[in-house]
């Protein structure tokens, strides 16, 4: 894909409001021309602080942020050539749609003609060209956001940065957001950062997810690697819906023993050769991954069903096993409330396995956590 | 049954208060168009028996009223233009740009809201002769021009228009002064208009100030000359005074009626904020 897009990249950045604590801590980032990245997290992570330092809103406190390889401290904004979408839009509400949209271009003094050639166009395929003479105001929450997508599309930006900009609108509506986005990164080719606290909208857009966490990137990866590999516990129970299930184990004689001591599994070789023998481990699995019988096969374990959700095209299961722990499986057949007792066996190459003292990945440490 | 008497209760005292209040307007009004004879015999008689336009006859002979409706409206603009001006300029400098002592300089400006006129008076005085502003309405009006209420009122309406407007405006460079004319003004108006509104009346009301510094007839302002015909002119000619002070409260009354809703709605704001 042909690229206008430009490099950002983070070199030690730090942020700290009152001196003492860092919001952000030396933080290392690169972002590729035409990338789209998704900074993934919880409220309060740093992710929003992170891209509004991009931005150029905020100052970092230390180290430097490079954009297109120039320290973006001694870049004017036109040099930056950023644009920004806000959770709340940010529209100038003493102006129409189009003149909302032309602002930042007759400010530029781009020339009449051109800025009537490039809105129209942009309006026409934001589906907007209806609605250009009124205001804020009198849109829809919908219509709103695309205003806001059209403004930041107007100026030709390099780098396009997004905070939240669809936690605003309906489900149903964000879906069709979520494909004109991916469709105008398909065109422009600019470099896009985007900011959600939602992990399957973060799943569904970014070519890459830097998953942040106590203003520290904990993963950065593709959502394939997010999901399969995670590189600490962290990350494992923040992507994927449902959850995780997360239970201790102990690594003995070649097995790996439920609280109780029930025999879960017996790992392979290439797993074993990542365990210490007599540890405990958390036990990582995810719960289309936990596969349920209704008599005892090789390997399993008895568990009690206790209640089935059913989601229509699957049936989320939790179960009581080892005494007092619940997980949770997903499966597409279960007989109607057969609830009570079943057998359980987990998918020995989804399995994953946590230190519990560092919450890091046994099996994957040295894989994706990629800091370029 | 009982909260309807207790409707009636409140009825009746908030009809006590208007007629307090427009009684005397009435008063005014009412006297204007007596004579001399006729209000002292009949002082009280809202309707005046004989109607007479003879006092604003006799106002428009002796002095000249337009030049002091002239210089009170120009004295009055000018001082709502600068306290406006520089309100929203120092708000808006106190929202968005931080620099050392900010806070401290924020609280010596509302501070000044807090020193009584009396204080400032003479130092203001001595500066405005030296400036051989005296007999001048430039001289009323610049030691007016920054207020620190108006600073205040400003700020705290400007905080109320979401950050990310100047944000998103900042990303895209454009810069501050485009920002303040272009997205923080407009957005104000309401409060612009119901804040300039209260400072104009105010100012076309104002008398001790005026007094010191202009000495000329030919300068007076309308407060001013609505004191002579009290004290020594009119000597007890009061249906004069009262013709004076019916012109003297046409243009705020008009201004209020113009702005009504702007000032009532700011009003309603700051008391639920």
């Amino acid at each position: 894909m042909e690229t206008n897009g430009f490099s950002v990249e983070l070199k030690d950045v730090s942020k700290s409001y009152n001196k003492k604590t860092n919001v952000i801590n030396e933080m290392n980032l690169s972002v590729r021309p035409g990338e789209f990245l998704v900074f993934l997290g919880p409220s309060g992570c740093g992710k929003s602080t992170t891209l509004r330092m991009i931005a150029g809103l905020e100052n970092p406190t230390g180290g430097h942020i490079l954009i297109n390889g120039h320290d973006s401290a001694a870049m004017t904004s036109r040099q930056r050539n950023i644009a920004m979408v806000f959770q709340d839009y940010a529209l100038y509400p003493n102006m129409t749609v189009y003149q909302n949209l032309e602002y930042a271009l007759r400010v530029r003094k781009v020339p009449k003609k051109t800025r009537q050639q490039r809105l129209s166009t942009i309006l026409a395929s934001l589906n907007l060209s209806d609605y250009k003479d009124r205001y804020p105001a009198q849109l829809s929450g919908g219509q709103k956001q695309r205003v806001a997508l059209g403004r930041g599309m107007a100026k030709k930006s390099n780098i396009f940065l997004l905070d939240e900009p669809l936690s605003n609108i309906d489900v149903q509506l964000r879906e069709k957001a979520r494909d004109q986005l991916l469709q105008l990164h398909a065109e422009n080719g600019q470099t896009i950062i985007y900011v959600t606290h939602d992990q399957q909208e973060a799943m569904a857009l970014g070519d890459r997810i830097a998953v942040i966490n106590d203003g520290k990137i904990q993963m950065i990866d593709t959502p394939d690697n997010l999901y399969r590999h995670p590189t600490n516990l962290f990350v494992a129970q923040f992507v994927g819906t449902p959850q995780i299930n997360i239970l201790p184990v102990n690594f003995s004689n070649h097995q790996l023993t439920g609280v109780d001591g029930t025999v879960i599994s017996r790992p392979g070789k290439n797993i074993r050769a990542n365990l210490d023998e007599d540890q405990s481990y958390l036990l990582g699995i995810r719960p289309e991954n936990v596969h349920l019988h209704d008599e005892q096969v090789s390997g399993s374990f008895p568990v009690e069903v206790q209640t089935i959700v059913d989601y229509g095209r699957y049936k989320q299961l939790t179960c009581k096993a080892f005494g007092e722990k619940f997980i949770k499986a997903v499966v597409n057949q279960w007989p109607k409330n057969a609830t009570g007792t079943a057998c359980a066996t987990l998918d020995e190459s989804a399995m994953l396995l946590f230190d519990p003292n560092t919450n890091q990945n046994v099996l994957d440490a040295q894989s994706n956590y990629v800091l370029e | 049954m009982l909260s309807e008497r207790r409707h009636i209760g409140w009825h009746v005292l908030l009809l006590l208060i208007c007629l307090c209040v427009i009684v005397p307007v009435l008063f005014m009004i009412s006297n204007s168009f007596k004579t001399l004879q006729e209000s002292y015999h009949s002082i009280l008689q809202l309707i005046p028996s004989h109607p007479t336009l003879s006092n604003y006859r006799t106002l428009d002979k002796q002095i000249n009223i337009l030049r002091m409706v002239g210089n009170t409206f120009l004295m009055a603009t000018l001082v709502t233009l600068g306290k406006v001006l520089t309100g929203l300029l120092a708000a808006y400098g106190f929202l968005n740009f931080h620099f050392k002592g900010k806070r401290v300089v924020y609280f010596l400006f509302v501070a000044t809201i807090f020193v009584p006129f009396t204080t400032v008076m003479i130092p203001n005085y001595l500066v405005i002769s030296k400036m051989n502003l005296l007999n001048n309405v430039l001289g009323v009006a610049l030691p007016q021009m920054c207020d620190a209420t108006g600073i205040m009122l400003f700020l705290k309406a400007m905080e109320r228009v979401p950050k990310s407007l100047t944000e998103s405006a900042k990303v895209d460079g454009i810069p501050d002064r485009r920002i303040f004319c272009n997205i923080i003004v407009p957005l104000l108006k309401p409060n612009i208009i119901s804040v300039g509104a209260i400072f104009f009346i105010n100012s076309w009301n104002e008398y001790v100030w005026p007094t010191l510094i202009l000495k000329d007839k030919s300068s007076f302002t309308l407060p001013l000359a609505l004191q002579n015909y009290i004290s020594s002119e009119g000597g007890t000619n009061f249906p004069l005074a009262m013709a004076l002070a019916v012109i003297m409260i046409v243009p705020p009354l008009l201004i209020y009626i113009v702005f009504q809703r702007y000032i009532l709605s700011s009003i309603s704001n700051s008391g639920l904020k």
